[in-house]
């Protein structure tokens, strides 16, 4: 571990002489990209990340909402992407368990789990398959053991992750207002170090997620203990409860020497701190290992002498480490010692605040030519087209991943995964929803628009469910920022979810940047994952059964948008075209509309339109009702295209909704009322999913059969190595 | 030809942690009398049974086998093998 030259230069000039080998420790965990965000920070300033409902409080590690009757709801996105490449099972749990302490830090308790994965592709792909089965493992055993529910999330497979894991993991958490904790401290409190034992494992693991993932070098392996992270969590909540905390923070990336230093900057206070007071693992480790080791299920915590006995008492009780490493000083120094020997002096503003870098950009060369179209063949069969979409990685049902999940336990999940957005019931009465949503195919053909398309496709999924999307959550993973190439679409993208969150007035209430994500083959595909967070004030929309007869409605234009989508990626091999772009005004009508209409309840669902077009989103819902579809193209509203562009362009803030046909005349009033491009294209009945156009059958598919193929593509592939179609 | 009977052995690295060890020995070994016990490491055993040569490539196959397949991560894990002829 070490600084870069003209960052050691600083650092002496800040602390006029040479710093010591812990002080040098300390300093490059604390300045590596992970910890100091040092070439994001300057530009997330642009997001905004105020609004009625968000609650600022120093020191949070997540984002804190008022959802009303004295009630709040936490929020944060974390990645463990380096550590999940190396140990897939290990760094996913680990992964979860870092965003479950950011929830507890604030107050609140943990009470959802989201994740996002990629690899490569799992068809040709051994080790992108091996990476998958062992991450999903690793969430599901973690996540479980824990008795929080893990309600969604999405999978996807590109070349682009070649070698490679991204593994996201959002939290939400809930609790009462008045038990927040209010990060301070007084004169004369000390520190408390919480939770499992410091050990070698991690070590140099916040500089290790800042560098590219070189073949050989990858030493920073954490073990999960999913056990002693139940016992903090319900530690800590019993000491807030008796309010025996003044401060906490998470010990995550960095270690001892981010939480002091962040804790002391955050506070405006100085801490002197005793490495002989950590419980360690190992008896001899050095003062340098303690401050960096990045040992999982721990945390500090500020205390007064006087509530010590009762936070050692309830730590006794859950049977979990507890020791006063160190003092709280009014000095604003981050003082480390071991015994009486100081190994360690600086100013906390120093270590927590590394100089911000302004990297330049430039626009991509690829880019240029990349909207350009290639003629392909014209599709003879489209039944067997569909059947191999539907075979494929991306669109097969994930019922494999997220039945490993438990996703109903604490009895809150009302709308269960599988759906656009899971709800999840609140004790005041409202309901909340959320998603997570991300599209590296259409990033990395316009970063812009791609990063809005995935905003808006999360806001689209928790719409669906009758919420109201009150904040956002954005983790921007790019690759090496000091390339201005690839800098320039971490700008694009970042600029792109300001505008649309600006627009509709959704604050960024937490987020993550992950940067130096490269492969042994180069850069992944700019990946921005966007969570949503809607709320409920009514009741929720619960999907009903679909009947004979019911009635299939499109709200949204289909337009000419096949860049980046899984038919031309997927079934031509074609990286290109022109990605879907959103209509600000237009996706701010439609979803008005549909909220209206769910409050009115006349719809049995919606479902919005996404991934493999109109074609797999009418299929999805066919096969979920076990009911079948016949769907009229030429009714579809938008510019008159081709079959094929109708059935698989992605074009955003497209709804589908099914309803009894009674229904129909109250519908079409909300939706010309409020101006909005609809048209009613299909009748559902009978076990065929049809397609016509010109009352020409283009598409016909066996319900049952697509139903089969879809529902176990995916396993047959991960397990038994196994292509459907 | 020899049937040779060789057993797998993998554990986590020296320094890597071991929670089920450590509970094993926190909250079973050391609660009762066995005061002398300091630590506890699990580790999970593949016995082989197989078909070679001699000793020499008996051992070989078999780490062969658990490169390839997988059978457990260089990264966190190291493998023991210990082969016995039958």
């Amino acid at each position: 571990m070490s600084l870069e030259e003209q960052e050691l230069a600083e650092l002496k000039s800040k602390i006029g002489r040479d710093p010591t080998s812990t002080e040098l420790q300390i300093v490059a965990a604390e300045w590596s990209e992970h910890c100091s965000y040092k070439s994001s920070k300057r530009h997330l300033k642009m997001l905004p990340m105020d609004g009625p409902l968000v609650i600022n409080e120093k020191g949070y590690d997540s984002g804190v909402l008022d959802v009303g009757d004295g009630y709040v709801v936490t929020a944060h996105i974390e990645s463990h992407n380096h550590p999940s490449a190396v140990e897939p099972y290990g760094g996913a749990a680990t992964g979860v368990g870092g965003v479950i302490r950011d929830i507890l830090s604030a107050g609140t308790r943990p009470i959802a789990i989201f994740d996002g994965l990629r690899f490569g592709d799992i068809e040709t792909d051994l080790q992108a398959r091996w990476l998958f089965k062992n991450a999903v493992t690793g969430i599901a055993d973690y996540g479980n053991c824990l008795g929080i529910p893990t309600i969604g999330g999405e999978v996807e497979f590109d070349e682009c992750y070649k070698n490679y894991a991204l593994v996201d993991v959002a939290a939400l958490g809930f609790g009462k207002k008045e038990n927040l904790i209010k990060n301070h401290a007084k004169k004369d409190d000390i520190v408390v170090l919480m939770g499992g034992s410091t050990g070698r494992d991690g070590i140099g693991g916040s500089q290790f997620a800042s560098d590219s993932l070189e073949s050989e070098d990858r030493s920073a392996v954490q073990i999960p203990d999913p056990f002693i992270e139940k016992l903090i969590i319900e530690a800590v909540l019993q000491a807030r409860n008796d309010g025996l905390i003044h401060a906490m923070k998470d010990l995550g990336g960095g270690g001892l020497s981010c939480a002091i230093s962040e804790t002391a900057d955050a506070l405006d206070i100085g801490i002197e701190m005793d490495v002989d007071k950590v419980h360690t693992r190992e008896s001899d480790m050095t003062p340098d290992e303690i401050m960096v080791s990045e040992s999982q299920e721990r945390m500090l915590i500020v205390t007064s002498k006087i509530k010590l006995k009762k936070l050692e008492e309830i730590c006794k009780k859950f049977r979990i480490g507890c020791s006063v490493i160190g003092l709280v000083k009014f000095d604003n120094q981050v003082h480390i010692k071991k015994g009486e020997k100081t190994v360690a002096n600086l100013s906390a503003d120093v270590v927590a605040n590394a100089t911000l870098l302004d990297l330049p950009s430039k626009e991509p060369s690829y880019l240029k030519t990349i909207e350009d179209e290639q003629k392909f063949k014209p599709i003879s069969d489209y039944s067997a087209l569909m059947m191999k979409l539907l075979a494929s990685p991306n669109i097969a049902s994930k019922i494999w991943v997220y039945g490993q999940y438990d996703h109903e336990v604490g009895i809150r999940t009302v709308v269960k995964p599988g759906t656009d957005a899971s709800v999840l019931r609140l004790d005041n009465g409202k309901y909340l929803s959320a998603k997570i949503d991300g599209n590296p195919k259409q990033c990395y053909i316009n970063p812009r628009e791609g990063a809005i398309g995935c905003f808006e496709e999360a806001c689209r999924n928790v719409v669906c469910t009758g919420a109201k999307p009150i904040g956002m959550l954005d983790h921007l993973q790019f690759g090496n920022p000091k390339d201005p190439e690839i800098f320039w679409t971490f700008l694009e993208s970042l600029k792109g979810l300001t505008d649309f969150a600006k627009f509709f007035k959704i604050p960024c209430v937490g987020g993550k940047v992950s940067l130096y994500n490269e492969t042994p083959t180069g850069s992944i595909k700019p990946t921005p994952v966007i969570g949503v967070i809607g709320l409920i004030d009514k009741k929720p929309s619960v999907p009903q059964k679909i009947s004979q007869d019911d009635c299939l409605l499109i709200i949204g234009d289909t337009k000419n948008e096949l860049g980046g989508s899984e038919y031309f990626e997927y079934i031509h091999k074609f990286v290109g075209g022109k990605c879907p772009t959103v209509n600000f005004e237009d996706s701010k009508k439609h979803m008005t509309s549909v909220l209206d209409i769910i409050d009115k309840n006349l719809i049995k669902s919606a479902h919005d339109c996404s991934k493999g077009g109109l074609a797999v989103a009418v299929s999805e819902i066919c096969m979920t009702n076990q009911i079948g579809c016949k769907v009229s193209l030429d009714k579809v509203p938008g510019e008159k295209l081709d079959v094929d562009r109708i059935l698989f362009s992605e074009s955003h803030s497209r709804y589908l909704l099914s309803f009894d046909k009674k229904n129909i005349s109250m519908i079409e009033e909300i939706l010309k009322k409020n101006k909005v491009s609809f048209e009613q294209i299909g009748q559902f009945g009978g076990n065929q999913i049809q397609f016509t156009n010109a009352s020409k059958l283009i598409i016909d598919l066996d319900l049952k059969k697509a139903h089969e193929i879809w529902l176990h593509a995916l396993p047959n592939l991960v397990l038994h190595g196994k292509k459907s179609v | 030809m020899t049937i040779f009977q060789v057993n797998v052995t993998i554990e986590n690295k020296p320094g890597i942690s071991d929670p089920e060890g450590q509970t094993i020995l926190n909250d079973l070994v050391l609660k009762g009398t066995h005061k002398t016990v300091s630590n506890i490491k699990t580790a999970k055993m593949l016995k082989f049974t197989i078909q070679e040569n001699d000793k020499k490539s008996a051992q070989s196959k078999v780490q062969e086998i658990c490169d390839e397949l997988r059978i457990y991560n260089p990264m966190v894990s190291i493998v023991t093998i210990d082969v016995f002829e039958n």
